[in-house]
């Protein structure tokens, strides 16, 4: 064992002290915050959002309501090298010799020369006994007993064996069916198909009229020119569906944020008004607010909805604001209330009370501030509830107005293409999706980094 | 200190992992009670004396919660990680257990009655009806009125002192050869506390169970103990019969306990003196003597080493420099506070 | 507990009631005519009209007519089909959203306390974190994302097993499942979390470390201590979450196709049919508010505290 001292030493008399730096409220509950990863990433997406919805059309500045008919239901991914052509060549009707034989549909079809999205060239080799022929583009494959699609055309003759379909033709799989009609118009039961992927080609006077050359004798047939980019691609009115998105991330924050602000300013008053009298005026007020609960929500989103009525021109977006203010300040009335009733019973106020503080200094300086915690954090749960009532009210309909973009009419609108072109549901929903996630996220921090209990815990 | 202790807990150590580090929470606690004796275990709150208790019955969450080292001998079989002993449950049947506040500690949504019974169905295999009987006899036991009646009631319908007395019908519900009753008057009115030492005190009698009392409040000891251990940050620094302590402490940190206990004799004129300062940050606990930091009698080795064990009497052990024969200093008297 | 009924069912009332004339006075000042069509209207036919619904009266008059009719469960008639009665429109579309609705509710009730459960009793290990994520997807996703991605999983289904489960409409078993399960994710997500917070705060409470200090097995200690008080807080947002399934059943039953109320009642509000909207409105109104006293009776059964002291 060491050498042992027994000499006696001074023991501070005094060791208590503060370890750490007097915080305020405010201070504290930031910085726990700051130190929750989750709802700090959560936070830098909200931003990011409000600067998608608000700062984003001025970089991408594609017009949100202008319809492009001629590529609808456009994919994000999908080829823009268009290779120029002169105009279509005159068409030639291919025409055979009677056919013999006994077969019900024609043995095989032929794409003429190259697939292009500007025309499809097809042709067969003729069926005995047919009075014509009745040509079907789809784009799932086709089955015995199910439609073939797209009736395209027909030809009137059996030996007419060539058919040129001119008609929307986009950079996607087709499969082209021929079947045999008798005198009456009537398809045989037996069909042929060919599955075609025709290549991107713009015609030269197509380029000149949309603007992506200038000048037609300096280009020549094969040349390629990029066509407009749409990164996230087109809706099913060939509308650009970034500048939508961005948009409705305007609409839908924008009612997602104002409504709850609103009613809960509106909630405030009236909790604190209720919680700070008491009596008459308390039950009065709460008795109201109890009633204005139990009315079933969306059903009466839909009845106000109806009754503001919408003008003409009109967005809707007034409309809803307005109808969710007026059903959702209970909520936020109740709370308030609660904590208003707590805080009066606190020495603090009582002793403000004695030194002459008034009715509306005690409601303005200490029950406000003190139940500031959590009405943010109730403000952050509300914001994502709004987006998602406006997205369901504007999915059945009851929404904003179209042409007025918003998450959840867009949802509605891509609903219809989704087997095909899943991307039109597929962004919006997305985006509802993270939105609320991070909002939510973002409450669960603060009511984390305010939770006084915790707070003392610790 | 006897071969077949009831229980002897030796050379316990015990930590906790938190977001903020590991706590050591117990670091090396030695004591041992013998059957039909009284042992308290006293220190202030957050000293570990129930975190040792508990751990030894395996009572603390793990994780977070970890035995690092030592071992507890129950009735000649080691119980630390075992649940039985020969085939028997340790926990509600060999040991019963009161807690801290009883108006947290009983389930709110199952009924006095239920509770009571449920130890004695599982150890006893009584039948419902059986252990219901019991459980109202062990009410009477516990001189609660109307026992029948207060058997189906639920806990919210219970004052404080009441629950605590169902608690306690509760642990001795299956004879146990151990009683552990952790604060179990800290959160009760004074009245109550001196009926339910009483009534703990009669139980133990009565059944000749051991006692392990675990409190930070003196002058529950003095009339209940015939041991006391003394615990501080982790370690118990001293331990003796009740006399002992009281009227012969040999540790700075019991002097320290005394004076700052309110007397009820009229013929003492009294200070009380607070020890100044907190315990020592069990996160990354001092080298030497955890007490070294506020103790008024502190050395130099009392910073640097950790004191051994030295012996007062047969009965009575300090871990103090102040004992080493090389010391010239003595532990202060009781009236030289 | 009588005593408590009478007055919840008192309460009930008076909320109906409300609702009724909330409903009722919305309806009436909405600018525009009710009788309104495509077609041109005789003044004989439209007086004719006017009398059948009762709007040649004056409003209040209307009023207390409405009242009284929905006091004697009348829900008046469609302005839209001529001789339907809304009570037969219920009548025929309610049973089909209420079994939908229930079983959406067993999905979500079940699944929550179920899915919770397991998240506690495997905390941080990976149930739970699987768990955790697909709860963060339920109450990010909107109902109706569900709802297409539910009919599109059947498709797929259908055409990878060579089965045929019917992709919309409703009658058999098979036309129930997927959508009452798409309409109970969002709940069930929400309820998950509930539970999952509410075992985590027992599993530390006084009385479960009793229950250990009495020896009893930890299975028996889930199962009586910690599930049954855990299930509580559950219990006191079921009937919030039966208005919110409700409603969510509009969705579901367009998307599906299913001849329900809630598709009906958005038929009607699209063809503006005032008398519909009206008599569903205040019979949902009076759905909502008896299953909300019903789920707090359920809860005074389950909790003793409830029970005994009111």
């Amino acid at each position: 064992m060491t050498e042992l001292s027994f000499r006696p030493v001074e023991t501070a008399q005094d060791v208590e002290k503060t370890s750490r730096p007097s915080l305020s409220y405010w201070q504290d509950a930031w910085l726990r915050l700051v130190a929750n990863k989750r709802a700090m990433t959560s936070l830098f997406v909200i931003i990011f959002l409000i600067l998608f919805a608000y700062l984003g059309p001025l970089v991408w500045r594609a017009d949100h309501t202008e319809q492009h008919l001629d590529k609808t239901s456009q994919a994000p991914w999908v080829n823009r090298n268009a290779i120029l052509i002169a105009e279509e060549a005159e068409w030639e009707d291919v025409v055979v010799a009677d056919p013999t034989g006994t077969h019900q549909a024609p043995m095989s079809v032929e794409v003429i020369g190259e697939a292009r999205t500007t025309s499809v060239g097809l042709k067969w080799d003729a069926v005995p006994n047919a009075a014509g022929y009745r040509i079907y583009r789809h784009i799932l494959e086709p089955k015995a007993g199910f439609p073939l699609g797209l009736p395209i055309g027909e030809t009137e003759d059996r030996t007419h064996v060539s058919f040129q379909d001119r008609m929307d033709i986009q950079q996607k799989t087709y499969w082209y069916s021929v079947a045999a009609v008798d005198e009456d118009g009537k398809d045989f039961e037996e069909f042929t198909s060919v599955e075609v992927r025709p290549r991107l080609y713009i015609t030269v006077g197509e380029a000149l009229r949309l603007g992506y050359i200038t000048d037609a004798s300096k280009v020549e047939p094969g040349d390629t020119v990029l066509l407009d980019w749409h990164p996230l691609g087109t809706d099913y009115l060939g509308r650009d569906m970034l500048a939508r998105l961005m948009k409705g991330a305007q609409v839908s924050l924008s009612i997602g944020i104002v409504a709850p602000l609103l009613f809960i300013i509106i909630g405030i008053l009236i909790g604190s008004v209720a919680g700070f009298f008491g009596g008459a005026v308390d039950s009065a007020l709460m008795r109201f607010t109890d009633f204005v609960i139990a009315l079933p929500f969306l059903l009466f989103m839909i009845l106000f909805m109806v009754w503001f009525g919408i003008e003409a021109g009109g967005s809707g977006i007034p409309a809803m604001v307005v109808a969710l203010v007026l059903l959702s300040w209970p909520g936020v009335a109740r709370l308030v209330r609660g904590e208003v009733l707590q805080i009066r019973e606190h020495g603090y106020v009582e002793a403000s009370r004695l030194l002459g503080g008034s009715n509306s200094w005690l409601i303005g300086r200490h029950m406000i501030p003190n139940t500031m915690g959590v009405v943010l954090v109730s403000f952050t749960f509300a914001v994502p509830a709004t987006i998602f009532t406006e997205a369901f009210l504007s999915f059945i309909g009851m929404g904003v107005v179209p042409p007025t973009p918003s998450w959840g009419a867009m949802c509605n609108d891509g609903i219809r293409t989704m087997e095909k072109t899943p991307h039109e549901l597929l962004f919006p929903a997305l985006f509802i999706s993270i939105t609320v996630l991070a909002f939510n996220l973002l409450g669960d921090g603060l009511r984390d980094a305010l939770d006084a209990r915790l707070r003392s815990r610790e | 200190m006897t071969a077949n202790s009831l229980l002897q807990v030796s050379n316990l150590h015990v930590e906790f992992t938190t977001y903020g580090g590991i706590v050591h929470a117990v670091r090396g606690a030695d004591f041992h009670v013998e059957r039909g004796e009284t042992l308290a275990i006293v220190g202030e709150s957050g000293c570990g004396k129930s975190v040792a208790v508990q751990s030894v019955l395996g009572l603390i969450p793990i994780p977070p919660g970890r035995i690092t080292q030592g071992e507890a001998i129950l009735d000649g079989h080691q119980i630390l990680g075992h649940q039985t002993i020969e085939g028997k449950d340790i926990r509600g049947n060999r040991v019963g257990m009161i807690f801290q506040d009883p108006m947290t500690s009983l389930n709110p949504t199952m009924t006095i009655g239920n509770q009571i019974a449920e130890p004695l169905k599982l150890h006893r295999k009584m039948s419902g009806a059986q252990a219901k009987k019991r459980a109202i006899e062990l009410l009477e036991m516990t001189k609660i009125p109307e026992a029948a009646k207060r058997a189906s009631q639920y806990p919210f319908e219970f004052s404080g002192g009441m629950l605590q007395r169902a608690m306690i019908a509760m642990a001795i519900a299956c004879e146990p050869d151990l009683l552990i009753a952790d604060e179990p008057t800290t959160a009760l009115d004074v009245t109550i506390q001196a009926q339910i030492l009483e009534l703990i005190k009669d139980l133990q009698q009565e059944v000749g169970m051991g006692l392990i009392l675990i409190t930070h409040d003196l002058g529950v000891v003095a009339g209940v103990a015939d041991r006391v251990v003394v615990m501080y940050a982790g370690e118990i620094l001293e331990s003796g019969t009740a006399d002992e302590i009281f009227f012969a402490p040999s540790h700075p940190y019991t002097l320290g306990l005394l004076s700052a206990m309110p007397t009820n004799r009229r013929d003492v004129v009294q200070t009380l003196m607070p020890i100044p300062g907190s315990p020592p940050d069990l996160f990354s606990p001092p080298e030497g003597c955890g007490y070294a930091a506020r103790c008024p009698q502190a050395m130099e080795a009392c910073v640097a080493n950790r004191p051994t064990q030295f012996t007062v009497s047969d009965s009575h052990f300090s871990k103090c420099w102040l004992h080493h024969e090389a010391c010239e200093h003595r532990v202060l008297e009781v009236q030289q506070v | 507990m009588p005593r408590y009924i009478g007055m919840r069912l008192l309460q009930g009332i008076f909320t109906v009631w409300f609702i009724a004339t909330a409903t009722f006075w919305v309806m009436h000042s909405i600018p525009g005519d009710p009788l309104e069509s495509e077609k041109a209207m005789s003044p004989e036919i439209r007086a004719n009209l006017e009398a059948k619904y009762g709007l040649d009266k004056n409003e209040f008059i209307q009023y207390w007519i409405f009242l009284g009719n929905m006091v004697r469960g009348d829900f008046g008639w469609s302005f839209e089909h001529e001789n339907r009665r809304v009570n037969d429109i219920i009548a025929e579309q309610f049973p089909v959203s209420a079994t939908l609705g229930i079983l959406a509710i067993v999905f979500a009730g079940l699944g929550g306390v179920l899915w919770g459960a397991l998240t506690a009793l495997y905390r941080n290990k990976w149930p739970d974190v699987l768990i955790i994520i697909l709860v963060i997807l339920g109450i990010s996703v909107p109902s109706f994302v569900f709802a297409t991605v539910g009919q599109l999983g059947i498709v797929t289904l259908n055409k990878i097993a060579g089965i045929d489960v019917p992709v919309a409409g409703w009658g058999t078993v098979w036309h129930m499942l997927i959508p009452a399960l798409v309409l109970g994710l969002g709940t069930m997500a929400f309820l998950t979390r509930l539970m999952r917070t509410s075992m985590l705060e027992i599993v530390n409470a006084d009385y479960i470390r009793t229950a250990r200090s009495k020896g009893v097995p930890i299975a028996q200690i889930f199962s009586r201590h910690q599930l049954r008080n855990a299930i509580l807080p559950v219990l006191t947002v079921l009937g919030p979450s039966i208005a919110g399934i409700t409603t969510g059943g509009f969705v579901v039953e367009n998307v599906f196709g299913i001849p329900g109320l809630g598709k009906y009642f958005v038929t009607a509000v699209q063809q503006s049919d005032y008398g519909v909207i009206m008599g569903t409105t205040v019979f949902y109104g009076a759905f909502l508010v008896l299953m909300v006293i019903i789920v707090d009776l359920l809860y005074a059964v389950v909790d003793p505290r409830v029970r005994l002291n009111k």
